[in-house]
């Protein structure tokens, strides 16, 4: 399957034409629409092709759209971390944000969130800037999983997702029925339900971080944004929590958009790929797109093969030893 | 075990069982007194009586101050040694204090303690800062470092006042309760703040929680982090300030109450909040007493401040040993 067509940057619009979003969509681009498809299809394959249900179904109404554009972000001033950075993480997709360490992913998530203001630049959320947003309104839209490991303050997983529920619970914050079963969903979901009971300290990594993913669908939000959520599992968990964000951008129509540095990984899952090197988009598109020799090597330096998986048609990426020989593109 | 859900009920429930065990420790501690056992006549009685109430109501005050302080600052810092005498804040509130009293005039002083308080706050959280990050190491660095510095500048004043002097510093120093005459107007005002504080706690309770479990997690979920320290931080200056004006430097108590309290309901501020403010008034009023019938037996005077230094000192030590390494652990 190769794909060559328009870039994963710019189809915001496909979402607000279908689903009568009130927001207008910036540009139109049809031909996105069978090539997006053959990717849900494809990834439908993946997975047994059972429980995909068809794109219709899914409300997209609900689904956000994140647009970031000429965003510049500096922690200490002359040393920009975002050097007017612009992309789009198109509603109901999910997104893979990848790059060598100190590129921006993270910096670029937490502006995406709205936890960092840039200097210039704006981000807007389903069309709309986020700073005109009410602090709590994002809240009850956007999701974050942090890379900092939640402390153990003797929360419970149950308690440590019901904090999920903050942006929907009044001042003395008072849970509802609602709210509880919103939790409670969360934990099936995650399959974090059989240890509920128990202090959050108590639960190996990949258990805690499934507990935070957890947390941040208890918030039901549009879109969740992720910072390397797979850092600290295991293959199995890796492919837990990939194939529950593919679940929740396939059956549940969220915008899903998460950093990581698996390069195989997320190019077997993601809708589109975004690249980043020294504050910049050093490449976006589809996985096939970006995950090339050829577009990688410059940005990290290294020696990079790629091979296709026969089977779903993505790309993969090989170590290359030193000594060994010159790329072979697969 | 996870608690049952937080209901309105619930919550009113729990203030009311809360006030009532406050209200019976305060009615004891009135009633069977430590200090002045006798009294001649009827007059002389209700005089005896009227002077233990003063003391009761100075200890709740200062009590139900020193354990909300204690509980939003280790929220806030995000660490469970976080107290206002173990990070400087009562040191700093002290020296401003005895020098205001000494050099300015008796009536500036509390207000002087409550911006040496808030400067010392303001220096922690600065030194401890670092890349917008919290270090829980520096921040008691700071802590200690403070202290000794306060400690100093006490002693290099009662080296330079005149000897009569020297010895209300060392008593006030001490943390004691009724010790300098009445003082109904501060006792009121200290109290008046405490339950204020409470009530602006438990509407920023939810925040607490948040910023307790991680910072980004927090602002992701719709908290104004910054906005919630700065508030935090300047009500538990004047908590903290106030209590050293009324009762000299009490240490401890805002580390003991708030940690039985959290093994007592477990981590959720909502509602330990409500519960510091009549748990932190009924334990100091209980550590006074005990204070009292020691001097009762003893003919001695025993600053309740030392006292529960001398219960705060290993309560620390365990602290650092159990929930302190677990939470480093985890990270």
């Amino acid at each position: 399957m190769a794909q060559t067509d328009g870039s994963a940057m710019t189809n915001s619009g496909d979402e607000a034409k279908r689903g009568g979003s009130p927001h207008p969509p910036r540009e139109e681009r049809p031909r996105r629409e069978s090539s997006l498809a053959s990717l849900a299809q494809n990834d439908s394959a993946r997975r047994g092709g059972q429980d995909c249900p068809p794109r219709d179904k899914v409300s997209a109404r609900d689904a956000a759209s994140l647009q970031a554009e000429g965003l510049t972000f500096a922690y200490t001033p002359g040393e920009p971390v975002l050097a007017g950075l612009s992309m789009t993480a198109p509603a109901g997709r999910l997104t893979a944000v990848l790059g060598p360490n100190g590129s921006g992913k993270t910096t670029l998530l937490k502006v995406l969130v709205g936890l960092l203001s840039p200097s210039a630049g704006q981000v807007r959320l389903s069309g709309r800037p986020l700073a005109s947003y009410r602090r709590a309104d994002l809240a009850r839209r956007l999701a974050y999983v942090p890379q900092e490991t939640l402390a153990a303050v003797g929360f419970t997983v149950l308690e440590t997702v019901l904090l999920g529920r903050s942006p929907h619970i009044g001042a003395l914050g008072f849970e509802s029925d609602a709210d509880w079963r919103a939790a409670r969903d969360a934990l099936r979901l995650t399959e974090t339900d059989r240890f509920a009971e128990r202090d959050l300290a108590d639960l190996s990594g990949g258990e805690r971080q499934r507990v935070i993913v957890a947390r941040a669908l208890a918030q039901q939000p549009d879109a969740v944004l992720l910072d390397e959520p797979t850092s600290f599992l295991d293959i199995r968990h890796q492919h837990g929590i990939y194939g529950l964000l593919r679940h929740l951008v396939s059956d549940r129509g969220k915008t899903v958009v998460t950093v990581s540095h698996d390069l195989s990984l997320a190019s077997a899952y993601a809708d589109a790929v975004v690249l980043l090197a020294r504050g910049e988009v050093a490449a976006a598109g589809t996985p096939q797109e970006v995950i090339r020799p050829e577009v990688l090597e410059p940005v990290y330096e290294t020696p990079i093969q790629v091979r296709t998986d026969e089977t779903t048609g993505r790309p993969y990426v090989l170590p290359r030893p030193p000594g060994s020989r010159k790329t072979t593109y697969g | 075990m996870s608690p049952r859900p937080l209901t309105p009920a619930r919550y009113v429930a729990s203030l009311g069982a809360w006030a009532a065990l406050w209200l019976t420790v305060a009615a004891v501690a009135v009633v069977v007194g430590g200090r002045l056992w006798t009294w001649d006549s009827r007059a002389q009685l209700a005089d005896v009586l009227w002077l233990r109430l003063e003391w009761v109501a100075t200890a709740s005050a200062v009590g139900a101050s020193l354990a909300l302080a204690g509980l939003a600052m280790q929220a806030l810092l995000r660490n469970p040694l976080a107290e206002p005498y173990i990070l400087g804040v009562s040191g700093g509130a002290g020296l401003a204090y005895v020098l205001g009293s000494l050099f300015l005039s008796i009536a500036y002083a509390p207000r002087l303690a409550v911006a040496g308080a808030l400067v010392t706050v303001a220096l922690v959280y600065a030194i401890a800062r670092r890349r917008g990050r919290l270090e829980p190491y520096t921040l008691l660095l700071a802590g200690v470092i403070l202290n000794a510095f306060y400690a100093a500048g006490i002693m290099l004043v009662t080296a330079v006042v005149r000897p009569e002097q020297r010895g209300e510093i060392a008593v006030w120093m001490m943390g004691n309760i009724g010790a300098f005459g009445p003082q109904w107007w501060l006792i009121a005002e200290v109290a008046v703040q405490a339950v204020g504080a409470a009530i602006l706690f438990a509407f920023l309770a939810k925040g607490f929680n948040l910023v307790a479990v991680g910072e980004d997690t927090a602002g992701a979920l719709g908290v104004r982090v910054h906005r919630l320290r700065v508030v935090t931080f300047v009500a538990a200056s004047l908590l903290a300030g106030t209590s050293v004006a009324l009762a000299g430097p009490i240490g401890f108590v805002g580390l003991i109450c708030p940690h039985l309290l959290r093994m007592l309901l477990g981590p959720d501020h909502r509602r330990l909040v409500p519960a510091a403010l009549f748990f932190g008034a009924a334990f100091l009023v209980l550590a006074d007493l005990a204070a009292c019938l020691w001097e009762g037996a003893t003919n001695r005077s025993v600053p309740v401040g030392v006292l529960t230094a001398m219960c705060g000192g290993p309560f620390f030590i365990y602290l650092l040993r159990t929930r302190w390494r677990r939470r480093m652990e985890v990270r």
